[in-house]
């Protein structure tokens, strides 16, 4: 294993860019799927193949993420345009917290100042209710109906944000397009499932037309329909979709609510 | 590695008016496909969207769709001429299960222009028309110019498959349908309010629901179960469909 120092990172980059084009990642709102799935990238005709380049700063939650993207690109056939450059790609994890490693690993630490703490004890509970996806895929496809749905799509704007900034949310639309010079182009550009008309057909019938049940799709998606799929949960804990989410809705606390909830439920004698 | 994005070109070898608003395209070459498998048909600036072949699925040499013009892509294609190029992704999906039908009484139940994979599949009946019981095929049409392929419909009477059509709600064609209900099979494809044709005549002829095969219609987009348009419940159309088991999907909350 090869450790570089703090103050050495830079040295180490400016190294690689003599030979790669590196992006520096670490400073990025958006997730690393951009440069594999990007917002909207042309199908047709097909674009030049991607040149070979160098992404530099997955956090190590994020390397979960992408394993589990390159898996989701792979089946069942390899996605054409994700793997082109994603095959062109060298990845470089960078953990800067070496306390928040060492906990991980389960390494006796002591706290960090309280906002540290604070950030890290939502991730730390997040993987925990992550270890069981099973029990989650259980939970969230016994709650619809559940009054949580209801209080969610009061508050949700349905922006679509929270899917845009997962790592894990990878549905899109393809767009076609006519230019001023009439060359037609095929374009695919990120969607979210919260969005209206996601599932509209021709002739006008939607098959989810209110947030409620875009937004339990949603979650469907990511702990029921991705379980049944992949055998886990599409979510890693990053905590993007709760810190961009402008109504503040916080995935863990929904999960919370609905696991407590099922937990009473499943221990109530049935007669 | 391969581009399944990448669609081929098909001629338009001929285009009929069905109806008013829909018209039968015929298309050179011809595809192998299961009947119930949809192709995307469009063309790159203009869009894709998914239809369900109405030709035999034996023809060699053409392949038809029966489309209805109600989009930006279906109004495209309406304005093409015999002998304009257009493009083509397919054939996908899973189609109907052949072998589990055969030997089997069949009750095939459609409406409006949910008839061209039932189509596929009476042309795939008429071919081996020994192994396969009483057929029948109920066909329902908000008015009767809608009601679509009639000449082929009267060429399929003669090979005993008894066809009822009415105008209005396939739901009121029950009587006079006889089979066998313990070794019989059900299969649908139309617009929504056709799941009613499930309590009001599949159920009670006493098709059970794992007898019970409808080809669902959502808005697949990417054809591989990635893009998300067209899930339901935990299962793709394009992929684990567009034809389930009537159990497999009657609960799911889309």
């Amino acid at each position: 294993m090869l450790v570089i120092k703090e103050e050495k990172i830079n040295d180490f980059l400016e190294k690689l860019r003599e030979k790669f084009e590196v992006l520096d990642i670490t400073k990025d709102e958006l997730p690393f799927k951009q440069y594999f799935l990007p917002a909207n990238e042309q199908m047709f005709p097909v674009p030049k193949p991607p040149k070979k380049f160098v992404i530099f700063g997955l956090s190590e939650i994020d390397l979960e993420a992408l394993i589990q993207l390159d898996e989701i690109m792979s089946k069942p056939k390899e996605d054409f345009y994700y793997w082109r450059r994603r095959k062109q790609t060298l990845v470089i994890g960078l953990e800067k917290d070496m306390k928040k490693l060492a906990k991980e690993y389960g390494e006796f630490l002591e706290e960090g100042n309280d906002t540290e703490t604070k950030i890290f004890n939502w991730q730390q509970s997040m993987r925990q209710l992550l270890l069981d996806s099973e029990l989650l895929a259980d939970a969230v496809e016994w709650s619809h109906g559940h009054k949580i749905w209801d209080e969610l799509a009061e508050k949700c704007l349905g922006c679509g944000i929270c899917a845009y900034v997962c790592p894990l949310c990878y549905c899109f639309s393809l767009e076609d397009k006519v230019g001023l010079d009439d060359k037609c182009s095929r374009c695919r550009k990120w969607d979210a499932c919260t969005l209206p008309n996601f599932s509209k057909i021709a002739g006008g019938h939607d098959f989810r037309p209110t947030i409620k049940e875009r937004y339990y799709n949603w979650f469907y998606h990511k702990f029921v329909r991705a379980y049944r799929e992949y055998g886990k949960s599409q979510c890693v804990g990053c905590e993007r979709c709760k810190n961009q989410c402008p109504a503040k809705i916080d995935i863990q606390e929904v999960l919370k609510t609905i696991l407590d909830d099922y937990g009473k439920f499943l221990q109530t004698p049935k007669s | 590695m391969e581009n399944f994005y990448k669609p081929q070109k098909v001629k338009i070898t001929k285009i009929e008016e069905l109806s008013p608003t829909v018209k039968l395209f015929r298309l050179a070459p011809g595809f192998s496909f299961i009947p119930g498998q949809f192709f995307l048909l469009g063309k790159i600036g203009y869009g894709e969207a998914p239809f369900g072949a109405l030709s035999s699925p034996y023809e060699k040499d053409y392949i038809e769709f029966a489309i209805r013009a109600a989009g930006t892509v279906t109004t495209f294609l309406h304005m093409r001429k015999s002998g304009d190029e257009i493009e083509l992704r397919g054939p996908l999906g899973n189609g109907f299960p052949l072998d589990f039908i055969k030997g089997k009484d069949m009750v095939l139940v459609t409406g409006g222009s949910g008839i061209p994979p039932i189509a596929a599949l009476v042309e795939y009946v008429m071919k081996n028309r020994e192994k396969f019981g009483n057929v029948y095929l109920l066909y329902g049409a908000k008015t009767p110019e809608e009601m679509l392929l009639k000449d082929r419909m009267a060429r399929w009477e003669k090979s005993e498959i008894k066809i009822i059509t009415v105008v209005g709600l396939v739901t009121d064609l029950i009587k006079d349908i006889k089979i066998n209900e313990q070794d019989a099979c059900a299969v649908m494809c139309g617009p929504g309010p056709m799941t009613d044709a499930v309590e009001k005549i599949i159920r009670p002829l006493g098709i059970s629901d794992r007898r019970i095969f409808v080809s669902l219609e959502r808005k697949m987009q990417c054809g591989v179960g990635k893009c998300q348009h067209c899930a339901t419940g935990d299962k793709y159309v394009c992929l684990d469909g567009p034809v389930f088991y009537y159990d497999q999907i009657d609960k799911n909350y889309d």
